[in-house]
């Protein structure tokens, strides 16, 4: 790897709460001035400025790279925004890497930061557009759906105890705990307080999911000789990796992220990591809900397909564990300002390999560490190996010198009723109006549901039927060669009972949405359950389209009214 | 790969929207504006001393230096004319009854300029460098907002 070694030299983070006083660009300026002081720099020292934020969507500001500009201290410096859904925050560090790394620029100032509650009703409703806007929007989506799809998918292939992945949920509220910033730390929650929380989408229930929340966590990152000139334990970026999986989430199977598996495995060997799981002692990978925190552990290649969760049964995740993860509380403890929280991984990594977390601090002289972040359509991976060459260097003492962080907690909570309430205060909504052209392959596709078809297309080089069909193969990137008929019918590949709408508005009775593999393809989509019970619900049940009338079907994903249990013909 | 279009008026589209709505809090330093403009009519600014620099409205933070800043100096209430535009249109294309005339304007003590109304201009032809000064709202009928300023008039001028 050409061009030279690039360290995190400083890190400061705000509070994360569940509505801030602060702008978003005051939460990003008190974040961004934390950090720069850790270090004792001053914006006059920053070369570039990196931001990231996740969709404009939550703070309702359009373009929300350049209103956050002047609080991330981008002001006549170059400065640009990056954004991968939810691993944005650990991108970050990755394109901080590249802006020093290339040589360009000496210090560079990273920094990330959500305001979701300026969204409303909810924040979920900033999600709706991330689905097909054809194929999957007319269905009522709620962004819950796709991990209690997955999580589903990944209890069912290994026969997982829900009791095993509620542990992570206990562990990462009881680690936030002791951190000054968090806003769901709880020392004596139990699992059986997870396993009695209001139950979202099933298997999703309230305590498997991190808050919503405000936040900004910044970071400073330095070449080799600035790093030395700064500190004199300077915690060096030894790996990036990043990758991205296919949009057509319906045609993966959600068991497993290889995509975080081929970012690690690129940061491993950038980073000369033979043997992950002996050479990587503190782990911060991605924990919106408490299974992904698993699943991403076996990504990163820390555990076995399917056996993260006894890990975390057995007390291996814990902070005095074996292999600690999520030492800071991660998203479920501190808070989930989606972009801040994938920044404060690496925060907490870099106070961890200083010996600077203080209460959260892991036992003995962790040497390397692994912070991971997932977003976009659940299909992208982001991964920074961070070490500190050996164990952060004593003081005379022989001491390590602990600090306390974050050096400044900044942020103002505003109550519910201070919300409402607030000065000054604006509400509008977006009145911006679509229409969306279905383009090529699912203008046909649609017109092939009118006619009571189910439609795909081919791809002989890799032998794929594809379905929901598209003119090219996003492997091959070859024009896919003909369109064929498949089959009306198909098996459950996972679902999800879910009791919220796409706003969070109560639903009763529950929808069954679910992940249809069609018979005679090699793909399957998102559609709804129907004439059976949710208890006789079974993943890998064969079901067939129940078509609505003729007179009746408009092409639209709609013309199959649902899917229920194949009648014996 | 491409299929001709032969019908346009049969091209399968999906009519939609993004339903959310938001509600913006000022933060602090709005908050400060906001307050200081409904109980006293006072526009404040927010004076970063090392960079000889005064933002209005009020800021937190000097975005040139990063030094924490208050909402200490107050601004106006005549000011210079920056520059202006008339708008004829409205949002979405459709033609105004009335023009709206919007101008960029330097008050006294600030370096920054606000952005207003600029209100009957009347028949003379507006100028650049123009003397102007601010109308607020009634005390009464002042919510904490950026209306309860209604916009700049040119300022009468000084008699001798």
């Amino acid at each position: 790897m050409s061009g030279t070694r690039v360290a995190v030299v400083g890190a400061g983070m705000t509070r994360f709460m569940r509505r801030a006083q602060e702008t978003g660009k005051e939460l990003a300026w008190e974040a961004a001035r934390a950090a720069l002081d850790s270090c004792e720099l001053t914006l006059a020292d920053v070369d570039a400025v990196c931001l990231t934020s996740a969709p404009d969507a939550f703070d309702g500001v359009h373009m929300k790279g350049e209103y956050l500009s002047d609080g991330a201290g981008g002001f006549g410096k170059p400065f640009i925004r990056t954004y991968v859904g939810g691993g944005s925050g650990v991108f970050t560090a990755i394109q901080g890497w590249y802006t020093v790394a290339s040589g360009m620029f000496d210090v560079a100032l990273l920094v990330a930061e959500e305001k979701m509650s300026s969204t409303q009703p909810h924040p979920q409703g900033a999600f709706l557009t991330i689905f097909d806007n054809i194929l999957e929007r007319p269905l009522g989506p709620n962004l819950l759906w796709i991990f209690a799809l997955e999580m589903n998918r990944y209890m069912s292939a290994y026969g997982l105890d829900k009791r095993d992945i509620a542990s992570v949920a206990v562990k990462n509220k009881r680690n936030a705990a002791g951190h000054p910033a968090a806003l769901l730390g709880q020392a004596d929650i139990t699992v059986d307080d997870v396993l009695a929380s209001e139950v979202l989408a099933w298997p999703v229930q309230r305590l498997d999911v991190s808050p919503i929340s405000d936040g900004a966590v910044a970071v400073v990152v330095a070449s080799e000789e600035a790093a030395k000139r700064i500190t004199d334990r300077p915690v060096w970026i030894e790996g990036v990796g990043w990758n991205l999986d296919t949009t057509y989430w319906t045609n993966r199977d959600l068991v497993y992220p290889e995509y975080v598996e081929n970012a690690a495995r690129m940061a491993y060997d950038m980073a000369g990591v033979k043997e992950p799981r002996r050479q990587i002692h503190v782990a911060e990978p991605y924990d919106p809900f408490d299974y992904k925190e698993l699943h991403h552990l076996e990504g990163l290649l820390l555990f076995e397909k399917g056996k993260a969760p006894e890990a975390a049964r057995d007390g291996v995740l814990d902070r005095e564990g074996d292999l600690p993860s999520c030492p800071s509380g991660g998203l479920l403890g501190v808070g989930n300002p989606i972009a801040a929280a994938g920044l404060m991984k690496i925060a907490e990594l870099f106070w961890q390999l200083r010996g600077e977390a203080g209460a959260r601090q892991v036992p003995g002289t962790p040497e390397r560490g692994v912070a991971q972040a997932w977003g976009d359509l659940m299909q992208v991976g982001t991964v920074v190996v961070m070490g500190n060459d050996g164990g952060p260097p004593k003081t005379a003492a022989g001491l390590p010198v602990v600090q306390t962080p974050p050096y400044t907690a900044g942020g103002h909570p505003l109550s519910d009723g201070g919300f409402r309430s607030a000065l000054g205060a604006v509400d509008h909504r977006l009145g911006a109006r679509y229409s969306w052209d279905a383009g090529v392959a699912v203008g046909r596709f649609l017109d092939g549901l009118r006619a009571g078809k189910i439609l795909g297309r081919e791809c002989r080089r890799c032998e794929r039927v594809l379905v929901p069909p598209r003119m090219f193969c996003e492997r091959c990137f070859r024009e896919t060669d003909g369109w064929i008929e498949v089959e009306h019918t198909g098996t459950v590949q996972t679902y999800s009972i879910c009791h919220v709408s796409w706003d969070m508005q109560p639903l009763d009775p529950p929808e069954m949405p679910a992940v249809i593999s069609i018979d005679g393809s090699d793909g399957g989509f998102l559609h709804m359950l129907g004439e059976v019970d949710p208890d006789g619900v079974r993943i890998g049940m064969d079901v067939e389209a129940v078509w609505k009338p003729v007179g009746e079907r408009a092409g639209s994903i709609l013309d199959i009214d649902h899917f229920r249990p194949r009648r014996q013909s | 790969m491409r299929e001709k279009v032969a019908r346009p008026d049969e091209v399968r589209r999906w009519p939609g929207d993004f339903p959310v709505a938001h509600r913006y809090t000022p933060g602090l330093a709005g908050d400060a504006f906001l307050t200081a403009l409904r109980d006293r009519g006072a526009i404040l600014g927010s004076r970063c001393e090392r960079c000889a620099y005064t933002y209005v409205p009020t800021r937190l933070f000097c975005e040139r230096c990063f030094a924490e800043l208050d909402a200490g100096v107050e601004l106006g209430p005549e000011g210079t004319l920056v520059s202006f535009t008339i708008g004829f249109v409205g949002l979405e294309g459709e033609p105004l009854d009335r023009p709206v005339t919007l101008g960029l304007v330097r008050l006294d003590g600030a370096d920054a300029v606000l952005l207003h109304h600029v209100l009957d201009p009347g028949d003379e032809p507006l100028e650049i460098g123009e003397r102007v000064a601010v109308v607020l709202r009634a005390p009464e009928e002042r919510t904490g907002s950026i209306l309860d300023i209604l916009g700049f008039a040119v300022a009468e001028a000084e008699s001798d």
